[in-house]
C-alpha cells in the first residue's frame, strides 16, 4: 500500500479542457489502482490463510479514492470492489453471481462503503471551506496590519474614538502633533484630553456627521505642553454591521502656520487696499491738478502775451528801443512758459495714460516719424540711413512719439553741420528684446553729463544755441520704461551722439 | 442786448472776450458778436429767455463756446444744443484752453463742428480767431433760420 505517495489532485480548477480530462483520468486511475492493490493484497493474504481481510482492504481503497480523488472515483472503486469481492472471495468463487445467503453481507459492504464516501465528501467539503475561511482571514489580517502601519507612517494626525468620545486608536502623527503617546491617549476622552474648541455647538456637528457620515472644519486644540494648535479636522463616521454608529475616525492637519500667514496676508492686503485707495485719490488729485494747469494757467499767460502785443502795437511810436526790447522779452517769456506748461502736461499725460499695446511695425513708425520731422527740416541737407526694424508689441502712439522726439533731436543737434547724417536702425534683435538706435553726426555731448540727459527740463546747451524745454528725452525715457525697456546714450563733444532704447517682449505693461 | 449778431461768443473771462473782440475787429466782425458770460446766459439767448426775451428770431450763424464756464458748463450747453431739434443745426466751435483729450473726445461725441485750442501766442490766437470768425460767419453758408450776411 503505497498510494499515500500519490499527490492529491486539485479538485476545483478552471483549467483548459485537456488538463481537466487528464486530471479526471488521474483521479479515476487512482480509484482503479487502489482497488487493484487492495485486491492484490487480499489475494496474497488469502494464500497465507488470512481470510476475511478483503472487505476492510476494499473499504480502505474506497476511502483512499474518496479522500484523494472525490466521490466519482469512489463510486467507481465501490463498483470495482463489489465485483472483485464477489468474484474472488464470495461463494461461488470465480463468478460474479452470489448466493442468497451472501446478500446481507454484500448489502452491508455497499452501504458501509457509501456511508464512508458520503462522510468523507462531507468532511472534505468542510475542510475546504475551513481552509478558504482561514486564507481569507489571513489576507484580511495582513491587510489590516499593513493599513495600521501605513496609518502610522503618514504625517497626518489620525485617531479613532468611539461614540462616547473615548480614543481607541492613536497614530504616530497624533503623537507628534499633540505630544501624547498612544498609551497615554487611548482610553481618554478626546475632547477633554485636547481641550477642543469647536466653531459651533457639538450637537450640530454630530447631527451633520450622523446625516452625511462626514464633517470637516477648523478646530482649536491644545498640546500636552499647553500650547494651542489650529487644525483642519475631518471626521468620518464608521457604522457597524447593523448600521449603528460605531466609531469616528478623525484626521487632523496642523494649520497653525497657515492661519498665521493667512492672517498676515489679510493684514497686508488690507494695508495694500488702503494704500491703493490713497494712491488712487492722489492720482485723481494729480489729474485734477494737471487739468487745472492746462486750463487756468494758460489763460493768464495768453492774456499777458495778448495784451503785451496790443501794448506794443499801440505804443510803437512812443517807446524807445530799450522799452520795446523789454516788451519783447515779456512776450518771449510768456511764450516760453506756455511751451513749458504744454510739454509738462504732455509728459505727465504719458505717465497717466493707459498703454494700449498691439503689434506695431517699428519700420512704419519710423517712416511716420520721419515724415513728421522732415516737414520742419526741408531746407536742410540731411543724409538719412534707415535700417530694417521688426514688428514689436507696444503702444503705437507712444512709441511713435518716442521716435519723433529722438529723430527731431538728431535733426536739431546736427543743425551746425553742412551735411547732417542721421542713421536709424536696430543693433540687437533677439527673441525677447529689440534695441533701436538713432545716430547723428551733430554736436554730441560730454559723457560725464550722460546721467542728466534724460532728466525733466535738463538741458546741456544754452537756449540761444538750441531751443527746447528739455522734456523730449524725459518723455522718451518714460515711454520706454512703460514698455519695460531701457534708454541710454553714447556721445562725444562735436562727434555726434547715439541714442538707444530697448523694448522687451513682455505682454504686461510696466509702469 | 438785443443786437443782431452772427456770432454768439460764450466766454466768462472778460480778458479773453476783449482779446477775441480785438481779433475779430480786424475783419470788422466785432459788432456781429453777442457775448454770453456763462452757459445759462447762452441758453437764455438761444431759447429767448431772460434778457433775450425780445431778441430777433434768428439763430446765430456760429457759436464760439468755451468749455469751462460758470453755472452751466460748455459741454452741457453743447449737449443741450445738439439734442434740440431747433438748435442742432447751429455750427458750434469749441474754443478752449484745454489740451485735454477727454474734453476733445467728449465734444466730438456730442457733435461739435470744430474744436480749437486757444494758442498762447497772441499772433496765433488772433489768426485763429480771425479765421474762425471769417470762416463760420462769412464764408460758410449757415443753415436755414440763421442770421444772414448783411
Amino acid at each position: 500500500m503505497n498510494q499515500a505517495g500519490i499527490e492529491p489532485q486539485a479538485m476545483v480548477q478552471s483549467k483548459p479542457k485537456l488538463s481537466r480530462l487528464l486530471s479526471a483520468i488521474q483521479r479515476y486511475g487512482l480509484a482503479v489502482l487502489s482497488v487493484s492493490l487492495a485486491l492484490g493484497a487480499a489475494l496474497l493474504l488469502n494464500r497465507y490463510n488470512f481470510h476475511s481481510v478483503a472487505d476492510p482492504l476494499f473499504l480502505f481503497a474506497i476511502a483512499i479514492s474518496v479522500w484523494y480523488a472525490g466521490p466519482g472515483p469512489a463510486i467507481l472503486a465501490l463498483v470495482l470492489s463489489s465485483f472483485a469481492d464477489s468474484y474472488y472471495f464470495i461463494e461461488p468463487l470465480y463468478s460474479i453471481s452470489i448466493t442468497r445467503d451472501d446478500v446481507p453481507h454484500f448489502v452491508i459492504f455497499i452501504l458501509f462503503a457509501l456511508l464512508l464516501t458520503w462522510y468523507s465528501t462531507l468532511r472534505q467539503h468542510a475542510e475546504t471551506q475551513l481552509r478558504q475561511a482561514r486564507d481569507k482571514l489571513e489576507i484580511e489580517m495582513l491587510e489590516r496590519t499593513q493599513q495600521a502601519s501605513l496609518l502610522n507612517l503618514t504625517h497626518d494626525t489620525i485617531f479613532v474614538r468611539d461614540m462616547s468620545d473615548v480614543i481607541t486608536y492613536w497614530n504616530r502623527g497624533a503623537q507628534e502633533l499633540y505630544g501624547w503617546t498612544a498609551e497615554e491617549a487611548i482610553g481618554k476622552r478626546a475632547h477633554e484630553l485636547l481641550h477642543t474648541v469647536f466653531p459651533k455647538p457639538i450637537e450640530e456637528i454630530h447631527a451633520e456627521l450622523l446625516r452625511s457620515g462626514r464633517w470637516d472644519g477648523e478646530l482649536e486644540k491644545t498640546r500636552s505642553g499647553g500650547t494651542q494648535v489650529a487644525v483642519a479636522s475631518r471626521w468620518s463616521l464608521r457604522r457597524d454591521d447593523q448600521q449603528r454608529p460605531a466609531a469616528i475616525l478623525e484626521t487632523n492637519n496642523d494649520i497653525t502656520e497657515r492661519k498665521r500667514r493667512e492672517h498676515e496676508i489679510s493684514k497686508l492686503n488690507e494695508e495694500l487696499g488702503k494704500r491703493t485707495a490713497e494712491l488712487e485719490s492722489i492720482n485723481k488729485e494729480l489729474e485734477a491738478f494737471a487739468y487745472s494747469i492746462s486750463h487756468d494757467l494758460r489763460a493768464p499767460l495768453r492774456h499777458m502775451a495778448g495784451f503785451t502785443e496790443l501794448l506794443r502795437k499801440n505804443t510803437a511810436s512812443l517807446l524807445n528801443e530799450k522799452s520795446q526790447r523789454y516788451v519783447t522779452m515779456i512776450m518771449e517769456s510768456a511764450q516760453r512758459m506756455g511751451n513749458l506748461i504744454d510739454d509738462l502736461l504732455a509728459f505727465s499725460r504719458i505717465g497717466r495714460a493707459e498703454t494700449h499695446k498691439t503689434m506695431v511695425s517699428l519700420e512704419q513708425l519710423v517712416q511716420e516719424a520721419l515724415a513728421e520731422v522732415r516737414q520742419d527740416a526741408h531746407e536742410r541737407n540731411i543724409v538719412w540711413k534707415v535700417g530694417g526694424l521688426p514688428a514689436w508689441y507696444g503702444d503705437r502712439s507712444m512709441l511713435r512719439l518716442a521716435l519723433v522726439n529722438l529723430i527731431a533731436n538728431a535733426v536739431k543737434f546736427t543743425r551746425t553741420r553742412s551735411q547732417a547724417e542721421i542713421e536709424i536702425g536696430c543693433t540687437d534683435h533677439k527673441q525677447n528684446q529689440v534695441v533701436v538706435f538713432v545716430r547723428d553726426n551733430g554736436v554730441g555731448f560730454d559723457m560725464k553729463y550722460v546721467n542728466k540727459l534724460f532728466g525733466v527740463f535738463q538741458r546741456l546747451h544754452p537756449p540761444e544755441a538750441f531751443e527746447g524745454t528739455g522734456i523730449g528725452l524725459a518723455t522718451v525715457q518714460r515711454i520706454v520704461h512703460r514698455h519695460g525697456g531701457k534708454v541710454w546714450a553714447e556721445g562725444l563733444v562735436d562727434q555726434g551722439a547715439t541714442f538707444y532704447f530697448s523694448l522687451s517682449k513682455s505682454m504686461e505693461s510696466n509702469l | 442786448m438785443s443786437t443782431l449778431g452772427r456770432i454768439l461768443l460764450v466766454e466768462d473771462d472778460p480778458k479773453d472776450v476783449e482779446l477775441t473782440l480785438t481779433a475779430l475787429d480786424e475783419y470788422n466782425l466785432a459788432n456781429e458778436v453777442v457775448v454770453a458770460r456763462d452757459g445759462e446766459e447762452a441758453l437764455d439767448y438761444l431759447y429767448f429767455r431772460g434778457n433775450f426775451m425780445r431778441r430777433a428770431g434768428e439763430n446765430p450763424a456760429v457759436l464760439l463756446l468755451d468749455l469751462k464756464l460758470p453755472k452751466v458748463d460748455g459741454l452741457e450747453v453743447l449737449q443741450q444744443i445738439k439734442t434740440d431739434e431747433q438748435l442742432k443745426m447751429i455750427p458750434v466751435v469749441v474754443l478752449t484752453s484745454s489740451h485735454e483729450e477727454k474734453d476733445m473726445v467728449a465734444s466730438y461725441r456730442l457733435g461739435v463742428n470744430a474744436y480749437v485750442v486757444k494758442p498762447v501766442d497772441f499772433h496765433e490766437f488772433v489768426n485763429a480767431i480771425k479765421e474762425l470768425g471769417v470762416f463760420w460767419a462769412v464764408i460758410n453758408e449757415p443753415p436755414p433760420g440763421s442770421i444772414k450776411k448783411k
